[in-house]
């Protein structure tokens, strides 16, 4: 049996679960290459119009490989906290490609909902029966996936006299393609980075208390959470925000970060399939730019209507 | 207290006859127009969906006629409308407008408790005893009910009826009619008598009108403003239209979910591509186009705002649909721009179409 596990959306978050779990059953697993250029193109073919950046890359993930496997996992991740969603693309994952994508191999189609252990063990028996219908192996294969998964840490914390938060949802911060490279780019310039999941989480969580409503989605909470925290704290000196066009939920989450922050430097990233990346290039410089005089040449202070050396300006 | 709603096709009728029977202070902003359009684009963020920016703009309209309360219903996701009041209110305060906001929010993520707090909010306004506000809600249901029924007998009969355009026209009187009127008892009554017209309007049977079921986005089916009154204008053309979203069929629907009853029908016929809730009303818009299908429409319309998050799952499903059933379907996806051209010109190729399939020689096959 042949398992083909794609390498988009939060793949990079979960992959171990999710290989350790199909390989604990005896499945040959098939990874598909990590984001390129083919996979870009077949995914936006293949994948309806209006759909995010993401989405469209993990159809062309899904495309590539799915001639190779018996059974194809697409994770239907409906919530990772209790009543928090990800996002409705994740509900109707498995159905977007399925009406998309024609010859499909047989997909998993069990809701997962990832907040307590036995629902999610609920998971393993629907979607490991089709491999094998031996529940202690199951069992077994789902303890060692837990072990390995919980061992497994995400992020970036590289801090330096200049940092920066680097926000944006899981899938885009990881995937060097998708994003145009920018953690090296930020790292070849000096600039220190920190990811979300750095944040202390009682600062997030005081100023998650402090909304109007409990968030119902992970990403807006850990998302507005993390840059409120860190702006709080006054940990970075700027905020960078990856987001893809048409994104549903950062047209919501990024207005609120802006009006929690009001001044402070931050940067929006919008990423679609255009795949120039010399208007990225020019905005992070201009970014990094202003961040450097502000930090090194002026203290600080707002440097508007001022001049940088106004000893030894003429005017 | 002076509490303004935002519109959504006929629901400010509804609230005009509640508010009026609890003798509660209200304004209601002018219907949505583009200069509503315009504020609420200014002010909202870039890629937020239409809806929001209307409300944005239908309230600054309402604040300025002396509102200070807004009244708004809520959801706990995962489509971006639960979050509307959150960011209505940053957007609100930032444009430094003091008003309260009270959501109407889902049992499920305030608790009964909290909802009845903010309920009673409202209701401690009015000067009537508790039987007389429980008299005003269920005449302003009642209201809401008649309305959409009038206006679905409309849309319907506007295929077979015998002078041409005597639908609109009833609904149009219909709606005046109504509002002008400040006495929630002669309100009803007046819908009530226009009911009964649009019931014995004069209809021919043997025309076999294109029949189009319009599905899609709640708020872009049923506000007509920003579906550019997709509505009048095919019951210009003669065609019989069905819509199942309604304002009335949204508050049974949420009260019938706490005990799962909710349009069974609908759900079961979703199920077979669409079988689990993934927020906003994708699975309602599934099962409407099987439904569609099954009744023997000749097609079927979907409308919903750019980058609306469920209805771009259900817009990815559509084609198996319309391949396996045989059901041609179009997508509309409106925004603020208001270029009405394009629009019409794809409406008009689509009945077009349907009206060619059916002479077709594989018609029927």
């Amino acid at each position: 049996m042949r398992v083909g596990i794609p390498k988009g959306l939060l793949y990079c978050k979960y992959h171990p679960f999710f290989e350790t779990f199909f390989h604990g059953l005896g499945a040959e697993i098939i990874n598909s290459e990590d984001t390129n250029k083919s996979i870009l193109n077949t995914g936006v073919k293949a994948c309806v119009d209006e759909a995010c950046l993401p989405v469209k890359i993990y159809h062309g993930h899904i495309a590539s490989i799915k001639d190779q496997c018996d059974l194809l996992v697409i994770p239907r991740i409906m919530q990772v906290y209790r009543n928090e969603y990800i996002c409705p693309k994740f509900c109707g994952l498995p159905e977007m490609v399925i009406h998309s994508i024609p010859d499909m191999p047989p997909v998993t189609l069990a809701p997962l909902y990832m907040h307590n252990k036995k629902s999610l063990y609920k998971w393993c028996i629907s979607s490991g029966s089709a491999i094998t219908r031996n529940r202690s192996k199951i069992k077994h294969a789902f303890e060692l996936a837990l072990k390995a998964q919980s061992n497994y840490k995400t992020g970036i914390l590289d801090q330096k006299d200049i940092t920066v938060m680097l926000a944006g949802h899981p899938y885009i911060v990881n995937d060097a393609f998708l994003n145009m490279n920018i953690v090296n780019k930020l790292k070849a310039k000096g600039i220190g980075i920190i990811t979300e999941e750095f944040a202390p989480s009682s600062i997030t969580e005081t100023q998650i208390k402090k909304l109007l409503k409990k968030p119902f989605w992970t990403f807006k909470r850990n998302l507005y959470g993390a840059s409120a925290a860190f702006y709080e704290q006054k940990k970075v000196h700027g905020i960078i925000y990856l987001s893809s066009f048409a994104c549903g939920i950062d047209s919501i989450v990024v207005d609120l970060i802006r009006f929690h922050i009001g001044e402070f430097p931050m940067l929006v990233i919008k990423l679609d399939e255009h795949t120039g990346e010399a208007g990225v290039d020019t905005r992070l410089e201009a970014f990094t730019d202003m961040l450097e005089r502000r930090v090194v040449n002026e203290n600080n202070h707002p440097s508007h209507g001022q001049c940088l050396y106004s000893s030894q300006n003429s005017i | 207290m002076k509490i303004t709603i935002p519109h959504m096709g006929n629901v400010y009728i509804a609230v005009k006859i509640l508010f009026d029977g609890l003798g509660i202070d209200y304004v209601i902003p002018p219907l949505n127009n583009k200069e509503a359009l315009s504020l609420g684009s200014k002010y909202s963020p870039e890629e937020i969906c239409l809806p929001l920016k209307l409300m944005i703009g239908n309230y600054i309209a309402g604040i300025k006629s002396g509102a200070d309360t807004i009244l708004l219903v809520g959801s706990c996701g995962p489509c971006r409308f639960g979050e509307y009041s959150e960011l209505q209110l940053k957007i609100l305060e930032y444009l430094e407008y003091n008003v309260d906001f009270i959501v109407i929010d889902a049992v499920k993520s305030i608790g009964m408790r909290e909802l009845f707090n903010r309920i009673q909010i409202v209701g401690s306004e009015s000067k009537k005893r508790f039987p007389g506000k429980i008299n005003s809600v269920i005449r302003a249901y009642n209201a809401m009910c008649i309305l959409d029924e009038i206006e679905s007998q409309a849309h319907f009969k506007a295929g077979y009826e015998k002078n041409k355009g005597e639908c609109k026209r009833l609904l149009n009187s219909c709606k005046s009619e109504v509002l002008s009127c400040n006495q929630p008892d002669k309100a009803l009554k007046i819908l009530k008598e226009y009911q009964k017209r649009i019931k014995n309007i004069a209809v021919d049977y043997s025309k076999n009108p294109i029949k189009v079921a319009i599905i899609g986005e709640i708020y872009t089916v049923i506000e007509p403003f920003t579906n550019l009154f997709i509505e009048d204008v095919l019951m210009d053309m003669s065609v019989s239209t069905k819509r199942n979203l309604t304002p009335s069929w949204w508050l049974k629907d949420m009260l019938l979910k706490i005990i799962k009853l909710n349009s069974m029908k609908l759900l079961k016929a979703s199920n077979e591509f669409l079988p689990l809730y993934i927020g906003g009303h994708a699975r309602e818009c599934v099962g409407e186009a099987v439904l569609a299908s099954r009744e023997g429409f000749d097609g079927a319309i979907q409308i919903f705002p750019m980058g609306c998050m469920p209805e771009i799952v259900s817009k990815a499903i559509l084609p198996t649909i319309s391949r396996e059933k045989k059901l041609p379907m179009l997508s509309l996806i409106v925004d603020e721009m208001t270029g009405e051209a394009g629009y019409m010109t794809r409406i008009e190729a689509f009945i077009d179409l349907l009206e060619r399939r059916r002479e077709h020689v594989f018609a029927g096959n």
